[in-house]
């Protein structure tokens, strides 16, 4: 590894086209809502942060973004897991190889509009469930859509994330030869639930954790689903941020401001200490 | 017997959402409880090939749009992933340009508008580009920045002992070697532009139209077939790579395994 003198004109370049954007961005995001800028700006004032930090809708759309990314997180990896031990490599050959691809070449504005023609009241689903006569008209079908529940959220989500998640754990069990760490188990007279409970398991969730940390905050974040399955209230930040932004009344913007700066700084964080932990791993395994 | 079974299902499940819009982008009416449309009709698909109604110059714009930024991200990353990957604190410019990312693109959007009006970007083709580059270029270097390993090190100090110039390194070692990984790269850079609709609709201002934002806007206004039709055009461009190789989509996959546990 190379150690440069001066900053390399590629990265100069790289870091003024990616993390300038970003920090400047984040700059006029804090000056607007502290009304230093802006069409009503009056000069420095706190009361826009006040206001939105106050207000109970804020932390009720954080704790519901959390709770949606991480329910539709957990959902699609125990998925998952159970569909790999189901179809116990099956996955990789045949035309269900490149069909896992499929789900990964879907926009979430997409995979939106999917959702509702599938789980709508007179969706697809319902449709079926008429036909074996499980309902007979589309308001007797549960609701899963735009309801607080979140439920039409998590499970497109779901159909989106479930075969990454597939993907992501066969070519780990390759990579961290996890079959073989089960032979040896079982010839030391482990059951098969125990091999899977006591090595599959902890090894594949160790080896994703990083992705899937990943993974909780690009959820949370989401936008496009919520925005087309989701409740009006509550809503999902992005969504909200959104909509404070667009409102026609010019004074909420300082508060849309105040919302991305406070979502901006807990993912962000949120990612670093990811990253962090992982290097304390690592740093502790190699001294190991 | 079972196993087969749950492949056949999966795979079911997994190609319904596709034949599903398809029926959808063909359906005069399809009224409760069919399981298929009553009538169908291909006016979309007419119009769309007519050219009226402006889908097609929307689909032009689009792929514009997503061929300018995968280039461009495409190419000033391959230069600056090899810096990053020989540079001291390569773990640390990673984690940086994972930050795009963890901000939604909602917030990134809502953060950028204020400095593209400024910079007269906002509202016009070269600000969404631009916007887009954000993330294309920095997704760009994390895909590559793993390809810059030892051996093609040697492989670059072998061509300058023998006498190759700085220009010959890159087009007639780098270039040609790297070109499996460069077309991964293009697609998936062509892809974060082709499928964004926040930034779109944020940078673009209401003034910049591609497939995402009409697909709103059908939906919205609850002509689903039309947005179904666009949905599926939105699909065609990546399906497409998917069956030529559908190697160009794994790198989706590969890509997060540098974030694994050691």
């Amino acid at each position: 590894m190379n150690s440069r003198k001066g900053l390399d004109p590629w990265i100069g370049l790289l870091l003024v086209v990616t993390a300038a954007p970003l920090l400047a961005g984040l700059g006029f995001m804090l000056l607007y809502s502290t009304g230093v800028i802006g069409l009503l700006a009056e000069g420095f004032t706190l009361r826009y942060w006040v206001r939105v930090l106050l207000d109970g809708q804020t932390w009720i759309s954080l704790s519901y973004s959390a709770a949606i990314g991480g329910v539709s997180l957990g959902a699609s990896l125990a998925l998952a897991f159970a569909l790999q031990a189901a179809l116990g490599g099956r996955q990789r050959k045949g035309a269900l190889g490149r069909l896992l691809f499929l789900p990964m070449v879907v926009p979430p504005i997409v995979a939106a509009l999917i959702g509702v023609e599938l789980l709508g009241n007179a969706g697809l689903l319902a449709r079926l469930a008429h036909a074996i006569r499980w309902v007979d008209r589309p308001e007797d079908f549960p609701a899963l859509l735009y309801t607080p529940s979140g439920a039409g959220i998590v499970l497109t989500h779901m159909m989106l994330v479930v075969p990454f998640l597939l993907l992501l754990l066969d070519r780990l069990a390759l990579h961290e030869s996890v079959a073989a760490l089960e032979q040896v188990a079982r010839t030391l007279g482990a059951s098969r639930w125990q091999a899977w409970r006591r090595v599959r398991l902890p090894v594949l969730m160790r080896a994703s954790a990083a992705v899937l940390g990943v993974y909780f905050v690009v959820l949370m974040g989401a936008y496009e689903v919520p925005l087309l399955v989701g409740a009006q209230y509550p809503s999902m930040i992005s969504v909200l941020i959104q909509r404070r932004f667009s409102q026609f009344d010019l004074g909420t913007r300082p508060e849309a401001y105040v919302l991305a700066s406070v979502y901006a700084c807990l993912a962000t964080g949120l990612l670093l200490a990811l990253f962090a932990a992982r290097a304390r791993k690592r740093t502790r395994e190699r001294g190991a | 017997m079972m196993r087969r079974a749950l492949v056949w299902s999966l795979s079911g499940v997994l190609v319904l959402p596709l034949v599903m819009l398809l029926l959808l982008s063909v359906a005069r009416s399809w009224p409760w409880p069919a399981l298929l449309p009553a009538e169908l009709q291909t006016r979309q698909w007419r119009e769309l090939l007519a050219g009226t109604g402006g889908l097609g110059v929307i689909v032009v714009r689009s792929l514009g749009i997503g061929a300018g930024v995968a280039t461009l991200a495409t190419t000033l990353a391959f230069a600056s992933s090899r810096s990053v990957a020989r540079h001291a604190r390569r773990d640390q410019l990673l984690v940086l340009l994972h930050l795009p990312f963890a901000a939604s693109s909602v917030v990134l959007g809502v953060s950028l508008l204020y400095l593209f009006l400024r910079l007269h970007l906002a509202g016009h083709i070269a600000g969404v580009m631009l916007a887009q580059l954000v993330l294309a270029y920095a997704y760009a270097v994390i895909l590559l920045v793993g390809w810059w390993n030892t051996e093609v090190q040697s492989l670059e100090d072998l061509a300058v002992a023998l006498g190759a110039g700085r220009r010959d390194v890159w087009l007639r070692v780098l270039l040609p070697l790297a070109r499996p990984l460069l077309m991964v790269c293009l697609l998936q850079t062509f892809l974060i532009s082709w499928f964004d609709y926040a930034l779109t609709l944020l940078i673009g201002d209401g003034q910049v139209t591609t497939l995402t934002v009409t697909l709103y806007q059908y939906f919205s206004s609850g002509d689903l077939r039309l947005a179904a039709t666009c949905a599926l055009l939105l699909l065609a461009p990546p399906i497409c790579a998917l069956v030529i190789n559908h190697r160009l989509l794994s790198a989706t996959v590969s890509t997060p395994l540098d974030l694994q546990g050691d």
